[in-house]
């Protein structure tokens, strides 16, 4: 039944970027032979960076901000001058406008907003266009992928009691196996706007077509409300997600080769994808 | 290959051979030079005979022949250390003459500085960009924890640079780690290295020297890019029964040797484990229950090392060389989750030995090579496992040909069969619910065919010439690589020589591994598919001076060497357990020179060494396969290359029972990558907003040059048997507690009432302050 869950949740404690970077963390704790320095970085020229995810039946909503200097001041910078185009699968034009908020329901930021909502269905194309008055372009294109059904949530305790005793959660669903798939998978407690408690992604390349389960650690107690949510990803934002994690693991770990961010736009940095999910709410009992 | 591939290249070879000649009466000795207490060969010695100028040395087996005019002549054996022993023969027909050299002092005989080879020897010899070391000179020095590294001492030598602190790692003259022809007793060792590459596997009671080849490679030797480090084990004591260990601060060895039955041979049988698992385990008992408190999984490594020596006959012997050693990495937690994580080396080889006459002997030798990893995990009735592995089953055989005073052949062949399981993963239920697995495995014939000729043309050059033809199969992808060596000395004094040589290597199976330091996990990947074989070119040229009387010996090398289908990995390459794992390799070339300085001293009271190099090492790698390359496709400087690297090693014999050690190191700061850039990422929901690191160039940042001092104290104590010996060896490793940059990574500065980010900041990250350390070594 747990088809899954020991790989994806005990592999990545093996791959190399994780083994590194436990062994980094092993050495920074125990030698605390820590100091600050200064480094000069040479010049980087900001770019664009932007990021949207489509979903259906909702207003799109996208940030554009600008890269900046790894040492420069944490503000946020905000590009006031960029103009954005979401080309819809019908090929009509729809411009979003410059108006910076917060969307409530999740505390995310946002600098540009479509005036209706959108309706996508999987298969479908949409393209984006940004750019600015110094002349900087991004473009993406992003075709929704198809909704993998969730077929079943379960749970099950261990054998000890009071704050010992604890649940894992499996979920399975069916592969397709007629292409390469590509999988988000979440648990977020009480509320999905806070950091999920396990998170990872994965491929089907060594088991395509095969009925995968997912799982988790012994980690949830009684009562524990989740949202189990499970993202088919098409491949360029699976690689973007890959390659932001292996960005940032890098940072800090002596044994990481850095690597690049995969964007999935041209022209800058970011993401323009499609979502297609689906989300289960279980209490562990 | 095809049998017509063969005949040609044994045509080529015998071309190569001499044409005798026969000029006056002339007759060969021959034998074995050993040390009298302890009856091992001495690799490196000289038979000289002085009024005529004739000598020669001594091979990795002590063996030496030496042909001379008939008649009456003095013959003197030496090894720096050892009495010379002169004697004189009356040469009438071929004759075998061992010599046995008694120690040049019988006190303290531990801390006298033995180097393989005399300054006068290496003045002489046509092999440049050689380092010999004998387990006595790297037993010496002040090291890390205390434990003896002989690799560690390597990296004392000009154009050898580590991957890092504290690691023994070799990066030899731009060579990555995966070039080096690491070799035991004549088998492959894959995995030279404990704990993350902190220790290295060989354990020095059961080695007796360490040769390292930088470059000029003899043609016997093939396989790897970069540099061949060629060990050989302690064929054990041939007189009496021995016990010898150490005790340490984190390790302890024992070694038992003797002779065989009738004394046809000699045995030796050596370990070494740490315990670092029984302090952490003590840890966790101490803080067990407590609800915040994670418990520190065991790890600890061992090296088993056997070796029989045994005398089939007048003119047969037989060595067997065993090596087992493993990490073990353990954990399991209360909440029945259990992660198992064991690596190790298995090597076994056979040699016998046989000697036709006085001018032709052979070794065959058969060898086994394993490096394996092993991960397991359990949790609840589901359990995960996943492994790789090399097995390599190999014949080779030696030949050495003294055709006269002038001519030194050796030829032979080698035959490997790799086996590479890349990537073996299993995962299972208890119940049935789950069995999946992927197993990836492939195969590949490896072979060469070698000759060379050793040519003292004169009594100032002497040249030393050769052919390697190697060829690699895997599947329906076959490789040929015809590799010609070269190298000469001429004297243009006596005590001034000019060497050169050249050398074109190929390398058949590669080292997956996209980090900087060596993993377990790393894997080997054999040539196919687009993975072609790596090859590289070196030239050096180099001037020897013997100064001081012969006691100093001066030497400057100059060396470039270029490599073609070097291999990376494209960002984010997937490599464990990909069936199409060569679609994720990237391919480049690479070019590294450097000048080399270095001055030794051997005898006396005081002696050591002082190394500079400098040098240039560069990789590129254009846009391929959908990519921009590496670097954007521009040359950039791997993480091991330093522009300077000043070694200074010193040990002075205060008197019969103290030795001061020391060694200062400085080396240019390493080449590192560090995030130019940044933007925030959001995410699909803004809770888990943060900065993400963005690379644009490879290793453009240079960290601060790194300089460290260590000091030792060998303090010999009255041994606990009559005969035997002891002594407390101290170090201070770091002495001057330098924080040296390990690595540089930027940090968030938060506030701490709102919990926002303030500013960034970059840290250094420093690994080992000052560590002192006591070893206690007994032998009896």
């Amino acid at each position: 039944m747990l088809t899954r869950s020991i790989f994806q949740t005990l592999a990545p404690m093996i791959t190399r970027r994780s083994l590194g970077y436990t062994l980094a963390g092993v050495l920074l704790a125990s030698c605390g032979l820590q100091k600050d320095i200064d480094v000069e970085l040479p010049a980087y020229p900001a770019q664009l960076v932007v990021e949207c995810y489509l979903e259906p039946n909702r207003v799109p909503r996208m940030s554009v901000t600008e890269s900046g200097s790894y040492l420069a001041e944490p503000t946020p910078r905000i590009p006031q001058d960029v103009k954005v185009v979401l080309t819809l699968p019908s090929g009509r034009h729809d411009t979003l406008d410059f108006k910076p908020g917060i969307n409530l329901a999740t505390g995310k930021a946002y600098t540009h907003i479509g005036r209706s909502r959108i309706s996508a269905s999987p298969g479908q194309t949409f393209q984006l266009e940004a750019y600015d008055t110094q002349g900087r372009r991004v473009t993406g294109s992003a075709t929704m992928p198809a909704i993998v059904p969730i077929d079943k949530v379960e749970w099950k305790f261990n054998d000890l009691s009071g704050e010992q005793r604890k649940a894992y959660v499996t979920t399975q669903f069916q592969d397709p196996g007629n292409t390469v798939d590509f999988y988000r998978f979440q648990i977020h407690k009480s509320t999905v706007a806070t950091d999920p408690e396990v998170e990872y992604t994965i491929e089907d390349r060594l088991n395509n077509g095969t009925n995968y389960t997912l799982g988790t650690s012994y980690e949830f107690q009684t009562n524990d409300t989740l949202f189990v949510t499970l993202y088919h990803l098409n491949q360029p934002y699976f690689q973007f997600l890959q390659s932001v994690e292996e960005a940032r693991n890098a940072n800090g770990n002596p044994f990481a080769q850095p690597s690049a961010v995969r964007s999935t736009v041209e022209g800058g940095i970011g993401v323009f994808t499609v979502l297609s999910y689906q989300r289960q709410r279980i209490i562990v009992r | 290959m095809t049998l017509r591939f063969i005949i040609c290249l044994s045509g080529l070879l015998f071309m190569l051979l001499p044409a005798p000649v026969w000029a006056q009466v002339q007759y060969t000795i021959s034998g074995y030079v050993r040390a009298a207490n302890t009856g091992e060969a001495l690799p490196g010695a000289t038979v000289a005979a002085p009024s005529l100028g004739l000598g020669a040395t001594t091979d990795d087996k002590g063996y030496y022949v030496l042909t001379l005019p008939s008649g009456p002549q003095q013959v003197v054996a030496s090894f720096i250390g050892y009495q010379n022993q002169p004697q004189t023969i009356t040469l009438t027909r071929n004759q075998r003459t061992n010599f046995n050299l008694a120690e040049a002092t019988n006190t303290l005989g531990e801390v006298v500085v033995q180097g393989s080879g005399t300054l006068e020897q290496k003045l002489q010899t046509t092999q440049m960009s050689l380092e010999r070391l004998t387990t006595r000179e790297a037993k010496l020095l002040p090291a890390l924890f205390g434990e003896v590294d002989l690799l560690k001492t390597l990296q004392l030598k000009p154009g050898v640079q580590n991957g890092g602190e504290g690691t023994s790692g070799l990066f030899v003259r731009g060579g990555s780690a995966d070039q080096n022809l690491f070799l035991v007793d004549d088998a492959v060792v894959y995995n030279p290295s404990h704990l993350f590459g902190l220790f290295s596997v060989f354990n020095p009671d059961a080695v007796q020297s360490v040769d390292l080849y930088k470059g000029g490679f003899p043609a016997q030797y093939g396989g790897r890019l970069s540099s061949v480090v060629d060990v050989k084990m302690r064929p054990g004591e041939p007189e009496k029964l021995g016990l010898s260990g150490g005790l340490g601060l984190i390790s302890s060895r024992l070694t038992l040797e003797g002779p065989l039955p009738n004394k046809k041979g000699s045995w030796l049988l050596s370990g070494r484990r740490t315990y670092f698992d029984v302090f952490t385990r003590q840890i966790n008992k101490l803080n067990e229950g407590q609800d915040d408190y994670n418990p520190i999984p065991d790890y600890y490594f061992y090296d088993l090392n056997a070796k029989v020596n045994y005398q089939l006959g007048a003119k047969d012997n037989l060595f067997i060389t065993g090596y087992l050693g493993r990490d073990v990495f353990g954990f399991g937690s209360q909440n029945g989750f259990d992660f198992n994580f064991n690596w190790g080396n298995t090597v076994g080889s056979a040699r016998w030995n046989h000697v036709f006459n006085r001018r032709l002997y052979v070794n065959t030798t058969a060898a086994i090579t394993r490096y394996e990893y092993n991960i397991s995990n359990a949790l609840d009735q589901f359990s995960f496992n996943l492994a790789s592995d090399i097995r390599d089953l190999s014949l080779r055989t030696d030949f050495d040909y003294a055709l006269n005073d002038r001519h030194a052949v050796k030829f032979g062949a080698t035959l490997t069969d790799h086996r590479f399981g890349t990537g073996r993963l299993r995962a299972g239920a208890e119940d049935g619910s789950l069995n999946l697995g992927s197993n990836i495995n492939y195969r590949g014939q490896e072979a060469g065919l070698y000759a060379s000729d050793n040519f003292r043309a004169s009594d100032k050059l002497q040249l030393d010439y050769g052919v390697r033809l190697s060829g690699f199969q895997s599947g329906s992808d076959r490789y040929v690589g015809v590799e010609p060596r070269a190298s000469g000395r001429y004297s243009l004094t006596s005590r001034t020589s000019l060497k050169a040589s050249y050398a074109l290597m190929y390398q058949y199976v590669h080292l997956v591994s996209n980090s900087g330091a060596s993993l377990p996990t790393d894997i080997w990947y054999p040539s196919r598919g687009s993975v072609k074989p790596q090859r590289s070119q070196q030239v050096a040229t180099g001037v020897s001076f013997l100064l001081g009387n012969g006691r100093y010996l001066l030497t400057n090398e100059v060396y470039y060497k270029w490599a073609q289908r070097q291999i990376d990995f494209k960002d984010g390459a997937q490599l464990f357990v990909n069936p199409d794992l060569d679609s994720e390799f990237l391919f480049g070339r690479g070019w590294a020179y450097g000048n080399e300085i270095y001055v030794e001293k051997k005898t006396g009271r005081t002696t050591g060494w002082i190394g500079y190099t400098l040098s240039w090492t560069k990789r590129q790698f254009p846009a391929q396969r959908g990519t921009a390359g590496i670097n954007n496709g521009n040359p950039f400087y791997p993480n091991y290359d330093r522009r300077h690297n000043l070694t200074v090693v010193g040990l002075h014999r205060l008197n019969h029972r103290i030795q001061l050690t020391g060694s200062l190191v400085y080396t240019s700061g390493q080449a590192t990558t560090l995030p130019l850039g940044r933007f925030v990422l959001q995410d699909v929901y803004g809770s888990d907003a943060s900065a993400v690191p963005i690379y644009p160039q490879r290793n453009t940042y240079r960290l601060a040059p790194y300089h460290r001092l260590d000091l030792g104290l060998v303090y010999k104590v009255k041994p606990l048997r009559e005969g035997g010996e002891s002594d407390f060896t101290f170090s201070v490793y770091n002495a001057y507690n330098r924080r040296n940059p390990y690595f540089v990574y930027f940090d968030q500065v938060k506030d701490k009432s709102t919990n926002t980010v303030t500013s960034y900041r970059a840290r250094q990250v420093s690994l080992f302050p000052v560590i002192p350390s006591v070893t206690y070594n007994f032998k009896f």
